[in-house]
């Protein structure tokens, strides 16, 4: 059962990094992070069932993710808008101020 | 009997005080100056001759006494001194001569504003002289033979304005540091091998006894040879003669006191003090033998065509410590240092007879001068006196100490006979030629009112003239006392009829025909100059060593240093820069990474992390 | 049994700088004559406590009774692996003297003191000048005294560091590139050093503490130890891992020796200067303010020797051994490059700097000879080379105030108009090219004489050198003091009274040591007494 639910995950998670590496706007870039947190979350609840010691502590972790997931979303939107509102665009490649 | 030599080590201190008084009260106190410095040499020399007469009566025990200097483990470096009848000798003759050329420049050097620095220059050499003389190993020796050098160096430079001056003194000193960097290594050399790293003479008298073999022959003769080249350097020997005539630069007093009496001896008097080393190393004495009968003939020719009158003195100078070198080269300590003594005194004559001359006519040109005899009455008596003995005409000093040289040469080497002879007949010949161009004939240029200089100054004439006539009796062919005092052996008559008239008959037929040319002038004195141009030129020129040198040495050091110029600023330096120049670019190479794109630093940072899983999986599946 | 046993000697000749520091910092700013006094004060203190040292040195003691130890940092190290009670790295404050560095240190005190009074010359910033000045000595002394590898690098750091501010704010016009590039250069060396110093931690600096049930494992810096260590052949770290039992974490392998000696030698050879890694001093020489240069050369680079001798021929004697033509060779290379290069040289300075390089060489030469007299030579050259240069840049500094320029071609006749600071730029050139009676000589006779034993050739080339230094030495003193005289500089005055003391002093000093160089020798004899034999045997042991 373990490799179909690691399999699973694995092809989310590529599908994040993906996204998360070549997506131009900014809210998608946001979502492919979501997919990839959602693969590890996947990851902790199979391991955590079927794993060699099962216990609950890869599915109480999960919930944690969740929820540092959804305020971390909450503070990336904040922070678009907040880009959005200055420069005008979403685009992630207009973003390098970081460079000067 | 030993009490006065006890207190030998007291002599050099004299001067020495004189020198620290000297400097302490600078230049304002003429007089008192002049006194001090006058003081110091006479109480050495009244010291140095109670010694000497204490040791005259018989051979006295040889007095040493020292101590450490520096002790490192089993090392240890020593100073001291000692009293041989040889240093005795010595003594007098350095502190007499100190004393009376103070004498003479508190005349001739009246007028110089720094005439108290120039008196505490000469204590100061005074002192490091008479250290030399008193050393008793070869260490303590070097020492005080770098610091008469350092004092020739200053005293020659005396007059630092004058960039002629300036350069002689450099020449001086550079020339003889030559010598003294063999000197040093002969005694590093000696310091290694010597039983118990001894450095005393004492213990090299008794390890190079020709018998024990505790040194190889070729070592043996290595250390004589690195000894000698030091001798060298120092004496003006060739090939690194050519200081002594630049150095006249110095005033004339330092040139009778420096260059002509003591420390140009003291090249003869190392190796009178080391002559048990060479006298274990045939090569070596021989190398000294002909180095010496070499320089002897060199010089003289050279004298023959100079027309600075003290130019022509110091190549005489060069000439005869090439006569005392060839002397102990071939066996005679006594002729070379019997040579040295009397020398000592004529030649100082001569020097300080010319600084009369010069003090009278402000030049030195011996063609400017003429007819000086009938206005300086006393110079030119003594300076006759002096040129004669020089010549070496009986019965004065020269005549007895060359000819006790050429009876030896005679007896063991016709070919150095022959050139000591030419040699003789060359000094005779230049000697006349001086004396009759300045004191005989008409008045020259510069002779226009030359008067006879202040007592001060021909005082010390009449001493040095009467030495000159006397100071030959304590050897002759019938009665060899001095010999016997200095080396301690039995008296041994010599002397070859063959040899004395011969040497007389050089030096009158020297004389006669300068007298032919210079004085009657009945031979034209130009006919030479017409006839052989090339040959006259080249004397004139000094063999173009000088020239020689510049090319050979001085050139391509500087090549060399510019050169190296170039390598330290492009290479060297080139290779540092790069260097910057490559981490410089490296880090704006990796600079560029950095494009602000959040994106592009994590596909790098995938890419790293791949790599790393990468090759952490792979291992497992590696050989 | 003397006073100075009951007090902390050592601290107190560091630390008194720092107190110094501390009044000019709060002195007001524009106060720049009372700072001046200030700093000069705080550099004689330790020049008195010095001296005090220097003559009460029991030298049957060996200068063992003065050490100073303190617990400095502990870190402890992850002791669960262990079934240990203690498993530690320990920083110790660690001071001591022997007869290698107490010669040093009073060279140290004492051209330091003679620089606070040439800093005359400063016109600007008092202040931070001096409080650079005196943390440069506190660094400087601290190096000297150092007893633990660490503590000696951060000693080592801050002398660079106040250097660079000292060269880079005070500096002549090209100032700042000639600080960039010291820092940069000598900061190679430092990394260098370090890496040396940790690997050498990390093996030879381990030790087990056996007291009663409590074990302790322990990697300690203190050179103590890890001289001891070294030198005990049945210490882990010359054990192979055959006689540990497999394994041994501490062992040092020949090749690691080898690895550390060339380390070390790259490290301190820059400092010394070694051809070729010289080129970074020749900026500093010309650009530093005189005060500075008199500590650079007198003192600055004496701790590249110093660290060469303590760490790199003390600590791995058979490798110096086997290398010793290789120093001897770098010795003369030296010796004859500086040489010639300073002969070509235009600018006065310029020809103090290779003269330096010229005279480093002979301090690798007594090194290289391996032997009581050649490292009798090498020491007794560091001081006497101190003393000079340092004065050398004392005149030079006085000189560039009058003349507004060194170099040789503008530069003559200067003995008219100044005839002290000439006498005495013309005994200072003497005693720099060796003259007997003047310090440089012995040093140099030593060294020769110590290399004479075992590389002959090597010595005659290297006695070359001693005429070549003559040539440039006489060239650039005399083309200054000697000759006719430029027009303009016909009014200059002679040495004030502050700039002549310093002179004086430091002159005597010379002529001390020239005259009677058992002074310093006894003093080093006893630390080196069979030092080289000791080193050899227990070697041959293990």
């Amino acid at each position: 059962m373990l490799p179909s639910y690691l399999t699973m995950a694995a092809i989310l998670f590529c599908i994040g990094l993906y996204g998360a590496l070549v997506k131009k706007n900014a809210i998608v870039v946001l979502l492919s992070l979501e997919l990839m947190l959602n693969a590890v979350n996947l990851n902790l609840v199979a391991f955590s069932k079927y794993g060699v010691v099962p216990s609950l502590t890869g599915q109480i972790f999960s919930l944690f993710t969740i929820t540092v997931a959804a305020a971390e979303a909450a503070i990336g939107i904040a922070v678009l808008i907040a880009l959005f509102r200055m420069r005008g665009t979403v685009n992630v490649d207009e973003f390098d101020k970081m460079r000067r | 009997m030993d009490m006065y030599s006890q207190a030998a080590w007291l002599i050099p201190l004299f001067p020495l005080a004189a020198f620290l008084v000297l400097t302490a009260l600078g230049r304002s106190f003429r007089r008192a100056g002049i006194l001090t410095g006058t003081a110091g040499s006479l109480a050495a020399f009244v010291l140095s001759m109670i010694i000497a007469v204490d040791r005259l009566g018989g051979r006295a025990v040889d007095y040493n006494y020292a101590f450490d200097w520096i002790r490192i483990g089993d090392y240890t470096l020593r100073i001291g001194f000692e009293v041989t009848n040889l240093t005795a000798m010595m003594l007098v003759v350095v502190t007499l001569v100190s004393l009376l050329v103070n004498i003479y420049s508190a005349g001739y050097m009246k007028d110089d504003e720094r005439i108290t620095v120039f008196y505490g220059y000469v204590a100061l050499f005074t002192f490091s002289m008479l250290g030399l003389v008193l050393s008793d190993n070869l260490l303590s020796l070097y020492i005080f033979w770098e610091l008469v050098g350092v004092c020739s160096f200053l005293l020659v430079g005396f007059w630092y304005a004058k960039p002629k001056a300036r350069a002689a003194a450099k020449k001086a000193f550079i020339v003889t540091r030559i010598g003294d960097a063999g000197l040093l290594l002969g005694i590093l050399l000696l310091f290694w091998y010597m039983p118990d790293h001894a450095l005393d003479f004492t213990t090299i008298q008794s390890v190079f006894d020709g018998q024990s073999g505790a040194i190889t022959t070729g070592i043996t003769t290595l250390i004589a040879l690195l000894i000698f080249l030091g001798a060298v350097g120092k004496s003006g020997q060739f090939p690194l003669h050519v200081w002594l005539p630049d150095a006249m630069e110095g005033p004339t007093p330092i040139s009778a006191l420096i260059h002509a009496a003591t420390m140009v001896a003291a090249g003869v008097f190392l190796i009178a003090r080391t002559y048990d080393i060479f006298l274990d190393s045939a090569a070596a004495m021989e190398t000294v033998a002909y180095v010496g009968g070499f320089t002897a003939i060199f010089a003289a020719t050279i004298a023959l065509a100079q027309n600075d009158i003290k130019r022509i003195l110091a190549y005489s100078t060069v000439s005869q410590l090439g006569y005392m070198m060839m002397a102990l080269g071939l066996g005679s300590l006594t002729g070379g240092i019997f040579h040295l003594f009397t020398h000592a005194f004529f030649k100082a004559l001569l020097f300080l007879g010319a600084g009369s001359i010069i003090h009278a006519v402000h030049t030195q040109n011996i063609q400017e001068m003429g007819g000086l005899g009938s206005k300086m009455k006393v110079t030119a008596w003594t300076f006759a006196i002096g040129a004669l003995a020089l010549t070496g005409i009986p019965p004065l000093s020269g005549f007895w100490s060359k000819d006790l040289i050429l009876t030896v040469a005679f007896e063991t080497n016709p070919l150095l006979f022959v050139a000591g002879l030419a040699a003789a007949f060359c000094t005779a010949l230049y000697m006349s030629r001086l004396f009759f161009l300045v004191f005989t004939g008409k008045p020259g240029a510069a002779a226009d009112g030359a008067h006879e200089s202040p007592a001060t100054m021909t005082a010390p004439l009449v001493v040095l003239a009467a030495l000159a006539v006397l100071a030959g009796f304590i050897e002759t062919p019938w009665n060899g006392w001095f010999g016997s005092w200095l080396s301690g052996e039995a008296e041994a008559a010599h002397g070859s009829g063959v040899a004395i008239v011969a040497s007389i008959a050089v030096g009158l037929i020297g004389i006669y025909v300068g007298w032919l040319i210079y004085g009657k002038r009945s031979v034209s004195r130009t006919a030479a100059r017409e006839r052989l141009p090339w040959l006259v030129k080249l004397l004139e020129k000094s063999y173009y060593v000088d020239e020689l040198y510049a090319a050979v040495v001085v050139r391509p050091l500087k090549t060399i240093g510019s050169l190296l110029m170039v390598v330290d600023e492009y290479i060297i330096g080139g290779i540092v820069r790069l260097t910057g120049i490559v981490t410089a670019s490296a880090g704006r190479t990796a600079a560029r990474l950095q494009n602000g794109q959040v994106q592009t630093y994590s596909l790098t940072a995938v890419i790293g992390f791949v790599v790393i899983i990468v090759a952490i999986v792979g291992r497992r599946f590696w050989p | 049994m003397s006073i100075l046993q009951d007090i902390p000697i050592l601290s107190l000749i560091l630390l008194s700088p720092l107190a110094g520091l501390l009044v000019v910092l709060l002195l007001p700013k524009h106060r720049s004559g009372w700072m001046k006094t200030a700093a000069v004060t705080a550099t004689l203190v330790p020049l008195a406590l010095s001296l005090w040292l220097y003559a009460d040195y029991d030298k049957q003691q060996g200068g063992a009774a003065f050490e100073e130890k303190l617990n400095w940092v502990d870190v402890p190290l992850n002791k669960e692996l262990q079934d240990i009670s203690e498993f530690v790295f320990k920083f110790q404050y660690t001071l001591g003297v022997d007869g290698l560095s107490l010669p040093l240190l009073l060279l140290t005190t004492l051209v330091t003191a003679m620089a606070a009074l040439a800093a005359v010359h400063v016109k600007k910033r008092w202040k931070s000048f001096f409080v650079w000045f005196l943390l440069l000595e506190t660094g400087m002394l601290g190096v000297f005294l150092a007893r633990d590898v660490f503590l000696f690098f951060v000693f080592f750091e801050i002398t660079l560091i106040a250097t660079y501010f000292l060269i880079g704010i005070w500096g002549y016009f090209n100032r700042e590139r000639a600080a960039n590039q010291f820092l940069i250069y000598n900061g190679i060396g430092s990394a260098i050093m370090l890496l040396a110093f940790v690997l050498l931690v990390n093996t030879a600096g381990f030790r087990i503490d056996q007291a009663g049930e409590q074990t302790s494992f322990i990697y300690s810096g203190s050179y103590t130890d890890i001289f001891r260590n070294m030198a005990d052949p049945t210490a882990w770290v010359n054990l192979s891992p055959d006689q540990m039992g497999a394994v041994n974490p501490f062992q040092m392998t020949d090749t690691m020796q080898w690895v550390l000696f060339i380390l070390l030698l790259i490290a301190f050879g820059i400092k010394l200067p070694v051809f070729p890694f010289h080129t970074w001093m020749l900026k500093v020489h010309t650009e530093a303010p005189p005060s500075v240069v008199m500590i650079h050369s007198g003192i600055l680079l004496k701790m590249g020797a110093y660290g060469l001798l303590r760490f790199g021929v003390l600590l791995f004697p058979e490798q110096a051994r086997d290398w010793a033509v290789v120093l001897a060779v770098l010795g003369v290379i030296n010796i004859l490059y500086g040489a010639l290069l300073a002969f070509r040289q235009q600018e006065f300075k310029l020809v103090l700097a290779y003269s330096s390089i010229s005279h480093m060489g002979i301090v690798l030469l007594g090194l290289a000879a391996f032997n009581e007299i050649g490292l009798q030579g090498a020491l007794f050259q560091l001081v006497s080379h101190g003393l000079i240069s340092a004065l050398l840049f004392l005149i030079v500094g006085s000189l560039f105030e009058r003349t507004g320029t060194t170099e040789l071609s503008e530069l003559g006749g200067l003995a008219r108009s100044m005839p002290f600071m000439s006498g005495v730029l013309l005994t200072a050139g003497l005693a720099s090219l060796g003259l007997p009676g003047l310090s440089g000589f012995v040093g140099e006779f030593l060294a020769f004489l110590g290399l004479f034993e075992s590389m002959r050739w090597l010595t005659a080339l290297g006695v070359l050198g001693v005429i070549l230094t003559a040539v440039y030495v006489l060239r650039a003193v005399l083309k200054i003091t000697f000759g006719t005289q430029p027009e303009r500089f016909g009014a200059l005055k002679d040495a004030r009274l502050v700039e002549a003391v310093p002179m004086i002093v430091l002159l005597a000093f010379i002529l001390l040591l020239g005259c009677y160089p058992s002074v310093l020798t006894d003093t080093v004899q006893y630390s080196i007494g069979g030092l080289f034999e000791q080193l050899l045997a227990t070697r041959a042991g293990g």
